[in-house]
């Protein structure tokens, strides 16, 4: 069985990762993390809000090797990049593995990867973003 | 309608003090902020009971800290509150202060940054947001995003935006308030512990304790009270936004962008007229991206005007002459009251040896999570 790392951010059972964002019928705009209170736009309220289906593609952005890290999560270091998703918001992201900066502005996409095995045996998974077309991406998952 | 703070009645900073920037210890922050109270009162030529409201900027204390410190100066009975704007917490203090004074509601108000690291939150939990990066996207790997992204669309390289660092560490070391008080060699800031991207361990500010207090009053108290009216510095403008949405733009440096205008337009000056600015360098490419933000120099332009020397004390204008968030350190709420400290002293001419030459106008500059941001203007102008 598939957990997720991130509970309500996308659907583990997925068979390529989708993030599950918010768009307002208001005004049109597209946000994730997923909103659940009222607009940034606009300020609609949650009748005017619902869950939307985002394709994990975009632009990188710009990325950063974190070296100094407390958490238990992931061991440092690793890398996080900013995408620019297709559908418009700009997100952080761990990135599957390190990228130079002449990587920034290239297009890439989310692959599963698996975070850990927890004590029942299920497999905690998060997409983790990768050039398109890497071949090293997604190893880590099935 | 509405009216600046340069239509209302004139607010002018007439004492400033501070207590040292320093490492975490077991000094009780009533004693950080008493001294501090204490070295503002003198330097005004004034006593506590003078002092008609308080403002006590503060983020990672406890609440309803006031008036454990207030008493200790003798419980006059005087307003006071807390004010809670993260980094921008003793920034927005002092403007409460200067809207009390120029609103006409007090003669005498003072404002006081304290601080001790003892709890510090951010909001993310609590509001129910969750990321994909969560907890792995600290402050210095938000800004690590920036440097690389500054680096990658200006072609600017690590060592300029190392030198932001060298030269504030130069500052900071000729001041006796600053956390880091030693120059550093380009190589020395370029020096392991690596960070993230390319912020080494001394392009990050430290973030102890500290207090610092400044006093404003109003041209009527300065008459009756007999103050030195030569030392006493205008607050030109005072101006705070918040964050809106940028759609991808960095929203540190489009918030400084509108703020800084406003505060400026208000002050009825152009960026061209500063000599001074203390700015929010709590990483060293925030020095970089505001520098531009502001105005001070065209995108993509400050790595190289800085390596010209352009920022430094006696150059074109000079930014973070205390040592800045970097080295005189980032104690959250006396950071921004510590910055109008610092402006003071170089419009009066009183900074010794940092010093820059013919200083008239200043401008200190916070922004905060959330984010928030502040800004004010300060002149040797009637």
């Amino acid at each position: 069985m598939k957990v997720a790392v991130h509970r309500g951010l996308y659907d583990p059972d997925d068979g390529v990762p989708v993030l599950l964002g918010t768009r307002c019928d208001a005004c049109g705009s597209t946000f994730f993390p997923p909103l659940g209170v009222g607009c940034e736009v606009c300020g609609a309220g949650p009748d005017q809000l619902g869950s939307t289906a985002i394709a994990a593609t975009g632009v990188l952005h710009s990325v950063a090797t974190v070296h100094l890290y407390h958490g238990d999560d992931i061991a440092a270091p690793f890398a996080i990049g900013e995408v620019q998703l297709d559908a418009g918001p700009l997100i952080r992201c761990t990135l599957a593995e390190p990228l130079d900066l002449d990587a920034i502005g290239r297009r890439v996409e989310g692959h599963w990867v698996v975070a850990r095995v927890d004590a029942d045996g299920n497999e905690v998974i998060e997409p983790r973003f990768a050039l398109i077309g890497d071949a090293a991406a997604g190893a880590g998952a099935s | 309608m509405t009216r600046t703070l340069r239509d209302l009645r004139p607010v002018r900073v007439v004492g400033v003090g501070l207590h040292p920037y320093q490492k975490p210890g077991d000094t009780p922050y009533t004693a950080l902020g008493v001294h501090a109270v204490r070295a503002a009162l003198a330097d005004a030529g004034l006593a506590w009971v003078d002092i008609e409201s308080a403002y006590t900027g503060t983020a990672t204390t406890a609440m309803g800290m006031s008036r454990l410190m207030y008493r200790h100066l003798g419980a006059t009975g005087i307003p006071m509150a807390q004010v809670e704007n993260a980094s921008a917490s003793g920034s927005t203090a002092f403007r409460q202060a200067c809207i009390d004074v120029a609103a006409g509601l007090v003669d005498i108000a003072i404002a006081v940054g304290v601080d001790k690291p003892l709890k510090i939150a951010m909001p993310q939990g609590p509001a129910g947001v969750r990321d994909l990066s969560g907890s792995r996207v600290a402050p210095f790997t938000h800004f690590a995003l920036l440097a690389n992204r500054y680096i990658y669309e200006y072609g600017a390289t690590p060592e300029q935006l190392a030198l932001v660092a060298v030269k504030n560490s130069r500052n900071g070391a000729l001041n006796p308030h600053a956390q880091r008080q030693r120059a550093r060699t380009l190589e020395e800031v370029l020096a392991p512990p690596l960070i993230s991207g390319p912020l080494t361990r001394l392009q990050c500010c430290p973030v102890g304790e500290g207090a610092a207090a400044a006093i404003v009053a109003s041209d009527d108290a300065i008459r009756r009270l007999r103050l030195d009216a030569a030392r006493a510095v205008r607050v030109l403008s005072s101006a705070s936004r918040s964050q809106t949405v940028y759609r991808g733009e960095n929203f540190d440096a489009a918030l400084t962008r509108e703020t800084t205008k406003m505060a400026l337009d208000d002050a009825g000056i152009t960026p061209g007229d500063l000599d001074v600015v203390e700015l929010h360098d709590a990483f060293t490419i925030e020095e970089l991206l505001y520098i531009e933000a502001m105005g001070l120099a065209p995108a993509g332009q400050a790595a190289a005007d800085l390596a010209e020397g352009q920022f430094d004390i006696g150059g074109r204008v000079a930014v973070s002459t205390s040592g800045g968030l970097l080295s005189m350190g980032h104690p959250i709420g006396p950071t921004g009251v510590g910055q109008i400290c610092e402006i003071t002293a170089q419009l009066r001419g009183e900074a010794g040896p940092r010093q820059h030459p013919g200083a008239r106008t200043g401008l200190a500059h916070m922004v905060g999570v959330g984010a928030v941001c502040v800004v004010h203007v300060l002149s040797t102008s009637a």
